[in-house]
């Protein structure tokens, strides 16, 4: 089932090091490309059909179409690198075994979009990932793909990491561009969008690593090359993180459009230590939850999981055994999004602390139905209220385990009546 | 008339003014929209999404209305069941952690939160875990204290001091339901706007030091008036109160939208400045020192004209035009020579090219409007060939220093007209009450050549005579404000179409030749 296209060099040793990488291929393809008009490269990934890699799917050649032409202002590329949703670790691999396919990806988008500077925002927590992105970076310059003269080509490119300081919610494409103004990273309200008005007020195109990383494939080999894995909505391979309760965690290459309970079993070596599987969540923590019942026709793609009313999202899967406390679960997701809510609107600041606050009382079995309808209430009241979807991602999710295990929470609230009946 | 548009508001068409917000634009034709972050001097932010308004058939359908431009035809949904419930939502959620401080709250009774909760809000609380707790009466600097609890984090305070006074001093620290408004360790509110923060701010959380504790709002009399502070003459509103057995004291300033004036705001000096409406006032007519019946010092006030051969008068150029036409009237009665000198009142350089002008008279414009000698020769040799000034109301102590006025006037008698009990009233052989600026109506030129006029708003116990009526009662041919209104009809074309009370609130701009007159 594996593939290996954006994982090729994965498992070779030093790949991160352009001694090693350039033999493999690296930067192969820019000759091809400066043979090329932007135009031409734009069309090309339009055709590949492929979807950004960051959450929402939306497709990269579609998004690069809407800088407005002629402005006269610079535009720039940021590379969104901080990768912080809970369960997803691609983007990693990408920067530390392959740094030199992402910044011939970069070059790639760079030239087609017509920017000269870069930027690369990179999650702070990731220190061995930005020392070993920095030395390719620097390696690239040295050997003349970055620079004043890409390759030998008349085209500028200049690549700027910048480090984040820790906040999940700077992966939103908006917040990312105010922490790299120097700003307190929250999220902008949109219109404008970031096609529009984005870095320093320019036009600015946002992609994931693995989107961009994906260009390199798709320009040497073409659109059709790529298109041969996946489905003809969702084409191409994704870089799966499998992690929870299974005999192989780990990260895998598949093309999209697999059955999920399949690449579960075969893949990753099926539920750990012979247990029932009592949920998957399937794109990182902020995707509703899909019971095993659910999950027999869902394929792992942009489509089906829409279908089935939950995301693709990172491709960070967690599988979830039949001893997992779901209200406990639902603790720790709330814990993390109240956690990173920017502060900036009423309904994400006050409501995530309230929901919270609220699952902790049914924990400690202080809870009552009354509490665990208002926790459901407040999925709604808060969802799409406000400038972004950081309470979105808290309250799909939670709205997922409050519908499909209802019964949990009523059993720690029910219990909750009996201890409290004992005592009196 | 600026461009309008048509739009319709649940269903019914409305002509709003093109090129503004839905706040803006539908709110001028009276429907309010719910909105605590949003200010028009500050622009939209879109932070508290109470503002949320359903758009029929609109991509997307639910939009701030802060951040949405008024279009035509766009059909705004604001009594749906579903943009109700919104507000509800928002409403209850930033009631959560909202400490039910009311009861000693300096901002009950003015407080969106309140208002926005009788009108929106949902009516009992659902809150059964405890709230978040922060800090109480943090002092921020220049008289602003701040409670974080009661703050909502509509951030227009931190936008006031970035936008407007570009000071930056505060921002709003941490995330989630930690963020809280405050300052830099040590770098407190340092900039002369600072009071603003607690006007803007739409709750409790920013109160003033000055104002705390000492008035509930809803007992408190609201009058316009026109700060005195500087020229600028800043709209203001006289905000003021007689509480039993007591005296008809002011308790703030307030600023008050004039767009062609001060905009949303004005100076803390100025706020402030409402103290001296309240303190150190002459309350009793007094000749050589003794307190008398109003009668006989103006009995001796006679004495003192026909013993005279000639006469001094000087007038403050803190007086309104109304009072100036009347004392000029007197001064030609009484072939008095007339000054304005009050060069003490500008101070050089203090001005910020914003609300603060370096003349701290708000009326100067009026004394050369009227042809009226400003000059210290002119007043110095003035004095020097008389036995008798008549001052009304100037502060000499400004442009001179305690010895220099004391040789000055060393063989003259100085009948003083004044407001307050200083040194100079204790100096006067005879010294007379007169109201304050918050006590008489008038009018006033400012630095930008706007005319203006306010209304008296407070009446104190002891009834002062404003100057025009104390002109008149010393022999001054303009009897009323009626008279005097009219005799500046002969300086001032523009005000041909207006009585005194038909003056436009926004102000009267002088047309250039007027103009020309009054900066000559």
């Amino acid at each position: 089932m594996e593939v290996k296209i954006l994982s090729a060099k994965f498992d070779i040793k030093d790949a991160n090091k352009i001694a090693v990488a350039k033999p493999l291929g690296a930067y192969a393809t820019l000759d091809k490309l400066f043979a090329m008009k932007p135009e031409e490269v734009i069309e090309e990934v339009k055709k590949s059909g492929l979807r950004g890699r960051g959450g929402a799917g939306f497709p990269a050649g579609v998004k690069w179409g809407f800088l407005p032409k002629n402005t006269g202002k610079p535009i720039y590329l940021t590379v969104n690198s901080d990768e912080s949703e809970p369960a997803t670790f691609k983007d990693r691999y990408i920067l530390v075994r392959d740094p030199h396919m992402l910044i011939e990806g970069i070059i790639i988008c760079s030239y087609a979009i017509g920017c000269h500077d870069t930027y690369i925002y990179i999650r702070g927590e990731y220190t061995t990932q930005v020392k070993v992105l920095q030395a390719a970076i620097d390696e690239a310059y040295a050997e003349g793909y970055l620079g004043d003269s890409v390759a030998g080509h008349d085209f500028k490119l200049d690549v700027t990491v910048h480090r984040g300081a820790g906040a999940y919610i700077c992966g939103e494409e908006t917040a990312l561009l105010e922490s790299i103004e120097g700003k307190k990273g929250q999220p902008r309200s949109k219109p404008p969008f970031p096609a529009v008005a984005g870095l320093y007020g320019c036009p600015t195109i946002i992609n994931n690593v693995q989107s961009i990383a994906s260009l390199p494939f798709i320009i040497e080999k073409g659109a059709d090359a790529y298109k041969v894995y996946g489905t003809q909505k969702s084409p191409g391979t994704h870089l799966f993180g499998i992690s929870g309760h299974v005999e192989k965690p780990g990260m895998y290459e598949l093309p999209l459009g697999l059955p999920i309970l399949e690449v579960i079993d075969k893949v990753a070596g099926g539920v750990w230590k012979g247990r029932k599987l009592k949920g998957i969540i399937p794109g990182g923590s902020s995707t509703p939850v899909l019971l095993p019942d659910e999950a027999k026709d869902v394929t792992l793609d942009y489509e089906s999981m829409a279908a089935h009313k939950t995301m693709f999202g990172s491709g960070g899967i967690v599988v979830l055994d039949e001893t997992v406390d779901i209200v406990q679960l639902v603790k720790n997701l709330i814990d993390f999004y109240h956690h990173e809510s920017c502060g900036q609107c009423t309904p994400c600041r006050e409501g995530l602390g309230w929901m919270l606050k609220i699952i902790k009382k049914i924990l400690r079995r202080e809870g009552s139905m009354d509490d665990v309808n208002l926790l459901r209430e407040l999925c709604d009241n808060i969802e799409m209220k406000t400038v972004c979807v950081l309470s979105a991602a808290c309250t799909m999710p939670v709205r997922s385990y409050l519908d499909k295990f209802r019964h949990e929470f009523e059993a720690y609230v029910q219990n909750a009546s009996s201890v409290q009946a004992k005592q009196e | 008339m600026a461009d309008t548009i048509n739009l319709f508001v649940n269903g019914v068409e409305v002509e709003v003014e093109a090129g503004k917000n839905l706040i803006d634009a539908i709110g001028a034709v009276g429907i309010e929209i719910p909105h605590l972050c949003y200010h028009p001097a500050l622009g939209a932010d879109g932070n508290c999404r109470m503002c949320l308004v359903g758009i029929e058939d609109g991509r997307p359908p639910l939009v701030p209305a802060c951040k949405t431009p008024a279009q035509a035809g766009m059909k705004v949904l604001l009594d749906a069941a579903h943009i109700k419930k919104i507000q509800r939502d928002v409403m209850e959620l930033e009631l959560i952690n909202h400490p039910t401080d009311c009861p000693i709250c300096d901002q009950a009774g003015e407080c969106k939160l309140q208002d926005y909760y009788m009108t929106y809000g949902r009516p009992e609380s659902r809150m059964t875990v405890p709230q978040v707790q922060k800090s109480k009466k943090l002092d921020f600097g220049c008289g602003v204290v701040h409670d974080q609890e009661r703050c909502v984090t509509c951030g227009r305070c931190v936008r006031f001091c970035r936008e407007i006074t570009k000071t930056g001093e505060l921002g709003i620290i941490n995330r989630t339901d930690a963020a809280r408004v405050n300052i830099f360790p040590g770098r407190p509110l340092n900039n002369r706007y600072a009071l603003n923060v607690v006007d803007l701010c739409p709750v409790g959380a920013m109160t003033s030091r000055d104002f705390r504790f000492k008035q509930r709002v809803w007992f408190l009399k609201k009058a316009p008036g026109i700060c005195h502070g500087c020229a600028k003459g800043c709209n203001i509103t006289i905000e003021h109160n007689r509480e039993k057995y007591q005296d008809d004291l002011i308790y703030r300033f307030r600023p008050r939208l004039n767009l062609q004036v001060n905009g949303y705001f004005m100076c803390d000096a100025g706020r402030l400045s409402y103290r001296q409406e309240n303190e150190g006032r002459l309350l009793e007519a007094r000749l050589n020192s003794q307190i008398r019946p109003l009668e006989d010092v103006l009995a001796a006030y006679n004495q003192e004209i026909e013993r005279a051969e000639k006469i001094a008068i000087l007038l403050s150029p803190n007086c309104s035009l109304e009072q100036m036409v009347a004392v000029k009237a007197l001064a030609t009665k009484l072939q008095a020579s007339l000054s304005g000198f009050s060069a003490g009142y500008i101070q050089q350089g203090d001005g910020d090219g914003f609300l603060i002008e370096d003349d701290k008279s708000a009326n100067r414009a009026g004394l050369t409007l009227l042809g009226i000698d400003c000059t210290q020769e002119h007043f110095e040799k003035a004095v020097q060939e008389t036995q008798l000034l008549i001052n009304f109301n100037n502060d000499l102590s400004r442009s001179y220093a305690e010895h220099e006025l004391k040789k000055l006037l060393k063989d003259t008698k100085v009948i003083f007209a004044t407001s307050h009990d200083d040194s100079l009233a204790t100096m006067a052989d005879i010294a007379i009450p007169v109201a304050a600026s918050s006590e008489y109506a008038g009018s006033l030129i400012n630095c930008n050549n706007i005319l203006q006029t306010f209304t008296g708003a407070v009446s104190k116990n002891h009834k002062p005579a404003d100057i025009g009526e104390l002109a008149a009662k010393l022999g001054s041919p303009l009897q009323n404000r009626a008279e005097q209104f009219a005799e500046l009809r002969i300086y001032l074309s523009v005000l041909k179409d207006f009585e005194a009370d038909t003056v436009p609130a926004e102000g009267l701009n002088l047309n250039d030749s007027e103009a020309a007159n009054v900066t000559a």
